[in-house]
């Protein structure tokens, strides 16, 4: 039963959300009617509908498409000109013509800029971080408003977007584990070719430094407030920051 | 880079946000941009053909023409876009390597247009995507095979060397024989005694009738043993001969012992010598039976004669793997089913399956369906094991069969267009040579003409000729032509003049007198070009002209010293005899030292045997 309605969606190319709910809804109610043996029926026609068409389930599967809010609703939400929306879509279509990308699309993507090194570990976190409603894709919206936080937002923002980024588990606090998966992860891009060479316990002790810096009351994680204050108070984050501003 | 995903750096450089906390140094500071990147839409005429695309899509590959400032050099100022004359169809596909990134190859353009293309727009071809790549591959592959049996042909046919060693003369006649009759002459002897050779070796062998005081039939062999025996002598000294002769004329004596003709033509000839060296013993004459086997090699000679045959063993050669494999599984299959048979057949009685080996023989028979019916299966298992066997032996065979074919169709036909090529070649070679001359008629044409309209228009300042003017771009490769003769104190001349002056020159330097086509006169010149005002000729210059030309004549400077070459005096022109339309070429010697008086006939044979570059204007 649930197979016929599949496939009715994909006859009638119905959205991805509408039809995964709609699935989701008929298979409950398909068990219940298999508790009830009320499944003869749909059976065979099941089995009927599969032999024709298991080859093209697959396939138009596949194919999900994706569109975009409208340009309007996008620039109220987020701060970018119509213009950089227009690049920025252009170039995200480019790339994913379906509308989304997934987590291994885009550790490609994000590991031709950094071909010596291995980038996927970060690319990982990075997806996690656009991500905002964990569906396993980033849509152009997750996109746009991830780059509108970091290229066109305030301090705090940027701050905040990156604090999130190390907060793996997004309990509000950096523990030093989870900051030594980050540290791994920047020094994996490196890759072994490096001057001076690299030494194995590089990431620890940049840790070991970031800690110092941040944690005020040394109890072992940054919280949220500890980490914009701290970097407030440096001068080189600060400037850094400002790097942003035209990036687009 | 990743020119492909450069859409996606803004957001690669905004990732880079998660570096900056932990960073412990300053960041460096970002390039300026120069010119806030203007994302306009370029447009791209390709000989009519509009293409637009952003100026960011063809700026991420920097290093090809149009994604760099080479593409300024096309710009079009009044339309405002950038012309190419090039090829539209095939720009399509270079615009959409910039726009996905991947290069794909057409199937059906002509490789070597499409090589230029990206040769022109910068872009290498090994970036074409895995879809098309080994297509193209393939074809560039072919093409290349092609043109280089066209630069063997050249090699071949255009090498007319004037001076080789006796040696590779011999050499050459060898290889090729139809560059001279003698060898042509000795192709067909040799082949022609292969041919008897062989037939020889036969018919030695057939029955001949019984002798009279026997009754048993003996062979042609025995019968006329002395007349075989000289036949024999006869082919093989041939073979010897020719045999040495190539050995002593071949550029690399130990390849040539090493290629494979020259072993067949040694295993043609030992046989006879071995007969010879070896004494009539009874123990050694089976060996020696055993010897006159290899005598049917000399059939194999023919491949020197037969292209076909040399197609056959190249096509068996570069199918080696094939045919190993088939016989790898038909060894299997046979042993497997030998095994199968003998032991089912272990039990009938009277049964020819005596041993393994000995069912080799049934199960070869079978498998490739020959069916002697010299040995057959009498038990029913045996009877349904052979009937498996003969069909598999079906399908085993006929497994590698077509590739083998395959290999020998595209050998075959490739030689089929390679003789194709040779033939029309001449033609193609005689069209192109008529066109070339057609050119330099054209520009001689233009010679006597032109400079003879302007002396005409300096004397009488009237226009004679009512030829239609020659188009712009003609008349200024002619003066293009004649500033160049100008420059070096030469002049173009065509070919068959010149061939005729060669062997003019030739027999005059054997003869040393060529008072018949000199004379000297007693002007001076300043100039290369002596003109000539004659109104007559104007109108019977064409007819003339080829005799003028044959006139005039060039000849190679020994002399190292050049300085007087450009400079020297040129101080002999002929004058034009008003009434004869012969004009007489003077001579010119350049030689400074050797400057002969302006009067005097005679001096000038003394200037021109040691004469050096000699420029001869007739006009």
């Amino acid at each position: 039963m649930a197979n016929i309605l599949h496939v009715c969606c994909i006859r009638f190319k119905l959205c991805d959300k509408l039809k995964i709910s709609l699935i989701t809804s008929v298979k409950y109610l398909d068990q219940v009617m298999a508790m009830l043996g009320v499944d003869m029926v749909s059976r065979l026609t099941e089995t009927y509908l599969s032999l024709t068409d298991s080859v093209e389930d697959d396939f138009e599967l596949s194919t999900v498409c994706h569109r975009p809010e409208s340009m309007d609703k996008l620039q109220e939400q987020t701060k970018f000109t119509k213009k950089e929306l227009q690049v920025l879509y252009r170039g995200f279509k480019n790339e994913c013509p379906s509308g989304v990308v997934n987590e291994e699309n885009f550790k490609n993507i994000y590991s031709q800029f950094f071909p010596q090194g291995d980038s996927s570990m970060y690319a990982h976190f990075l997806f996690e971080a656009f991500d905002t409603n964990k569906n396993g894709s980033v849509s152009f919206e997750d996109f746009v408003f991830g780059l509108s936080i970091i290229l066109r937002g305030t301090i705090n923002d940027r701050l905040n977007w990156a604090f999130n980024l190390y907060d793996l588990n997004k309990d509000g606090c950096i523990t030093k584990e989870e900051m030594l998966d980050i540290m791994k992860s920047i020094y994996d891009m490196m890759g072994k070719y490096t001057y001076p060479t690299m030494q194995d316990d590089a990431p620890r002790e940049h840790v070991e430094s970031f800690f110092q810096k941040m944690d005020r009351n040394k109890d072992g994680v940054v919280t949220i407030d500890e980490f914009i204050e701290s970097c407030k108070k440096d001068e080189n984050i600060m400037q850094s920051m400002q790097l942003f501003d035209n990036v687009i | 880079m990743a020119a492909g995903v450069a859409a996606w750096l803004p957001f690669a450089r905004a990732a880079a946000i998660g570096w900056m906390p932990v960073a412990s140094t300053p960041m460096p500071m970002p390039p300026q941009e120069k010119r806030k990147a203007q994302d306009g839409l370029i447009i791209l005429n390709v000989s009519g053909t509009k293409f637009q695309t952003w100026r960011t899509t063809l700026e991420r590959y920097p290093d090809t023409l149009l994604g760099s400032t080479e593409r300024d050099f096309f710009f079009h100022e009044e339309t405002n876009e950038y012309f190419f004359d090039r090829d539209p169809d095939i720009f399509r596909h270079i615009l959409n390597f910039y726009r996905t990134g991947k290069l794909h190859y057409p199937r059906q353009e002509c490789i070597s247009a499409y090589d230029e293309e990206l040769a022109f727009f910068g872009i290498i071809p090994e970036i074409i995507g895995d879809c098309c790549y080994e297509e193209y591959k393939d074809r560039r592959r072919e093409n290349a095979e092609r043109l280089q049996d066209d630069e063997e042909m050249d090699m071949n046919n255009d090498v007319t060397p004037v001076n080789l060693t006796f040696r590779e003369y011999l050499w050459r006649a060898f290889e090729n024989p139809h560059t001279s009759t003698l060898a042509l002459v000795f192709y067909y002897v040799t082949g022609f005694f292969i041919a008897i050779s062989v037939m020889a070796n036969v018919v030695e062998t057939v029955p001949c009738g019984t002798l009279p005081n026997r009754s048993k039939e003996i062979s042609c062999g025995d019968r006329y043993a002395l007349a075989f025996f000289c036949l024999d002598t006869a082919c093989v000294m041939i073979f010897t001969v020719e045999y040495l002769l190539r050995l002593i004329a071949a550029p690399s004596r130990y390849k040539f012992m090493k290629s494979v003709m020259s072993v067949i033509d040694v295993v043609a000839i030992m046989p006879y010598y071995i007969g010879l060296v070896m004494t009539d013993n009874d123990q050694v004459s089976g060996a020696f039976v055993t010897l006159r086997v290899f005598r049917v090699f000399r059939i194999f000679k023919f491949s020197r004669h037969s292209a076909g045959l040399r197609i056959l063993g190249y096509t068996l050669k570069s199918c080696a793997s094939e045919l190993g494999f088939l016989l790898f599984s038909l060894t299997m299959a046979i042993i497997i089913f030998a095994t199968v048979m003998f032991y089912a057949e272990k039990g009938s009685t009277g049964s020819k399956f005596t041993s393994i080996p000995a069912a080799f023989w049934y199960t070869i028979v079978t498998m490739t369906t020959l069916g002697y019916g010299d040995m057959v299966p009498k038990t029913i298992v045996g009877k349904v094991f052979g009937s498996i066997c003969s069909l598999s032996g079906v399908l085993v065979i006929a497994l590698p069969v077509p590739v083998i074919v395959s290999n020998f169709s595209r050998i075959y036909h490739q030689s089929q267009r390679a003789e194709k090529r040779r033939a029309q070649r001449k033609t193609r070679l005689a069209r192109i040579r008529a066109a070339k001359i057609r050119g330099t008629n054209a520009y001689m044409r233009y010679k006597q003409n032109g400079l003879l309209i302007d002396s005409l228009e300096e004397e009488a300042g009237q226009a004679l000729v009512g030829k239609a003017p020659s188009p712009p771009f003609e008349s200024q490769h002619h003066h293009l032509l004649h500033c160049l003769e100008k420059t070096t104190n030469h002049e173009f001349v065509d070919e068959q003049t010149f061939q005729a002056n060669c062997m003019d020159i030739s027999v005059m330097n054997k003869t040393g007198s060529r008072a018949s086509s000199l004379s000297s006169s007693p002007h001076g010149l300043g100039s290369c070009c002596s003109r000539r005002h004659r109104k007559k000729s104007s109108f019977s210059l064409p007819s003339t002209n080829n005799q003028e030309l044959s006139t005039i004549q060039i000849r190679e400077r020994p002399v190292a010293n050049s300085r007087a070459s450009l400079n020297a005096k040129l101080d002999e022109t002929v004058p034009l005899k008003c009434d004869e339309p012969y004009i007489t070429p003077s001579m010119v010697s350049l030689s400074a030292p050797v400057v002969t008086s302006s009067d005097g006939d005679g001096s000038t044979t003394t200037a021109y045997s040691q004469s050096n570059i000699v420029r001869v204007s007739a006009l």
